[in-house]
């Protein structure tokens, strides 16, 4: 039986702000759902809690009726939570093939399912593939766009959490990675949570979409009605 | 020209001690941004440990072992229970936690070894080596000096380099945020990073007492010399340390040749101070200053 990522009436902030102020959101197996709303919205500090990254004040979170509610982000990529932060997620002093070997180190892999899990990274992401022994600081926005996901992909995760990963890519290498997020929802099966400043892209590929504005939930839909609800849309997502 | 030879050799020899302490204090800055103020008072400690079991026991080398793993302890325990808890605090509060415990090893010191004076033996023969009829300035206890640093330096780097442990050690120095979302265990890999330090410092203990003598300050000098050796390399750099060790030391054994031996201090003051003032990032930085 599995239900999937539920966050129940999430409560969190930093010091004497609150960013979060009971946020609830369910994510079916194997679905996008879209996480929008304006700066502030606190969509970012979402992510971070359901990571780990930040303790939340009150609230739950399970997957698949396991409570995760409270633990570290080293205990939650275990428990198959993957988050790719918003901008700085390469080590850009590693190689690429360093950071590819990072992505593993949350299992007990052996030298062969390395070596293959790192054959899986470069037969998916080829231009990955040409660059393994560079550092991932010479590769290009997009390329280490591809780097992070493969990365957090090699930790085998339930659940991938994706912070504006459009952010800086140039028209065509967004298309490229909004379509990799679909493949990896309906083929790989993984429930993905997407945070963008992009509502329109990001509605057009999502199954739900999920509306915050100062750390509460102001609308929660099925994606293309979302995208159809003319005055929802010029309120809080400006498009 | 002999003069200048040996001035030479023993720099190096002394710049491969600065280049253990500046490499100890290099490992715990990459991953705690901290200059462990205390890191030559371990090493004092651990050197008092060292000779106490030499007495004991009568071997140098039982001495030697020990001193090692008790600089891997203390590093290890100084994490755990005095550095940890300053986590998330202001920076202000570990240089400080630091400090004391630096104060705190030398009054322990006092206490159990008593302040006066010792002398540390030498691993091996302290006569001068001789080129045909030249005399070298160092001898076979100089060879190991140099030996035994550049060997647990090359380890170091190999184990950085190769392994599964220092991939996750680096990764979690650059980046620390990601290191923990991939499942990375950040305070265990920094625990693992002071004991280390520990144990490089204990090395820079053991080879450098034999020719300063050791009481519960003895280390101080050393430290300041490593900790110049180490902004000359650029704090971040493991190997710009080891390069700053051997620069510092050569420097000084010069000005300490030809004009002195009371200039090395005011030397090592005056180049730190024009470094942090012109290149604050370290003269082998090509890059401009990283803050993180």
């Amino acid at each position: 039986m599995s239900s999937g990522l539920v966050v129940d009436s999430l409560v969190a902030g930093y010091g004497g702000v609150t960013a979060l102020d009971g946020v609830s959101l369910t994510a079916a197996p194997a679905s996008i759902t879209a996480v929008l709303g304006a700066n502030g919205a606190g969509k970012t500090t979402l992510l971070r809690v359901i990571s780990g990254l930040v303790k939340p004040r009150a609230g739950a979170i399970t997957l698949d009726n396991n409570d995760l509610t409270g633990k570290g982000p080293e205990q939650l990529v275990r428990a198959g939570v993957a988050h790719v932060p918003e901008g700085q997620g390469v080590i850009a002093e590693l190689t690429v093939e360093e950071n590819l070997r990072i992505g593993m180190m949350s299992r007990r892999v052996t030298r062969a399912e390395k070596a293959q899990g790192l054959a899986e990274a470069y037969g998916r992401f080829t231009q990955l593939a040409d660059r393994r022994r560079k550092l991932a600081a010479t590769l290009s926005g997009g390329e280490r766009q591809m780097l992070v996901i493969a990365r957090a992909l090699l930790a085998r995760p339930k659940v991938l959490l994706l912070d504006e990963p459009s952010l800086g890519l140039a028209p065509r290498v967004m298309t490229q990675v909004l379509d990799l997020v679909v493949r990896l929802s309906r083929d790989s099966g993984i429930t993905i949570v997407l945070v963008e400043q992009n509502a329109r892209a990001a509605l057009a590929i999502a199954d739900t979409g999920v509306v915050l504005n100062l750390g509460r939930v102001v609308a929660t839909a099925d994606a293309q009605a979302l995208a159809q609800d003319v005055a929802l849309r010029h309120h809080y997502l400006g498009f | 020209m002999v003069e200048f030879l040996q001035f030479t050799l023993s720099g190096i020899v002394f710049g491969m001690i600065y280049a253990a302490i500046a490499l100890s204090l290099v490992l715990i800055w990459r991953g705690t941004r901290l200059l462990n103020f205390a890191q030559g008072g371990m090493a004092m400690f651990t050197t008092f440990i060292a000779i106490e079991v030499i007495y004991k026991t009568g071997s140098y080398w039982a001495g030697f072992v020990v001193a090692l793993a008790a600089g891997i302890v203390l590093g290890a325990v100084a994490e755990l229970v005095v550095i940890r808890p300053t986590v998330g605090k202001p920076q202000l509060n570990s240089v400080i936690v630091s400090i004391g415990l630096l104060i705190g090893l030398e009054g322990l010191a006092g206490i159990f070894f008593g302040g006066q004076y010792r002398s540390f033996p030498s691993a091996f023969s302290v006569t001068g080596i001789h080129l045909g009829r030249t005399p070298l300035g160092i001898t076979r206890s100089d060879l190991f000096v140099v030996a035994a640093v550049l060997v647990t330096t090359l380890l170091l780097a190999a184990l950085f380099r190769f392994t599964a442990a220092g991939l996750r050690m680096r990764a979690a120095a650059f980046n620390a945020t990601v290191a923990r979302l991939s499942g990375i265990r950040v305070g265990r890999v920094l625990t693992v990073g002071w004991a280390l330090a520990g144990l490089l410092g204990a090395l820079a203990g053991l080879l450098v007492s034999p020719s300063t003598f050791l009481y519960p300050n003895s280390m101080d000098a050393i430290f300041v010399f490593g900790f110049t050796a180490a902004v000359l390399g650029g704090l971040d750099s493991p190997a710009g340390s080891v390069a700053g060790g051997l620069l510092l030391g050569v420097g000084l054994s010069y000005v300490s040749g030809y004009l002195g031996a009371n200039f090395t201090s005011i030397f090592a003051m005056g180049l730190l101070i024009l470094i942090l003032m012109l290149r604050p990032a370290g003269i082998f930085s090509g890059t401009s200053l990283r803050r993180v």
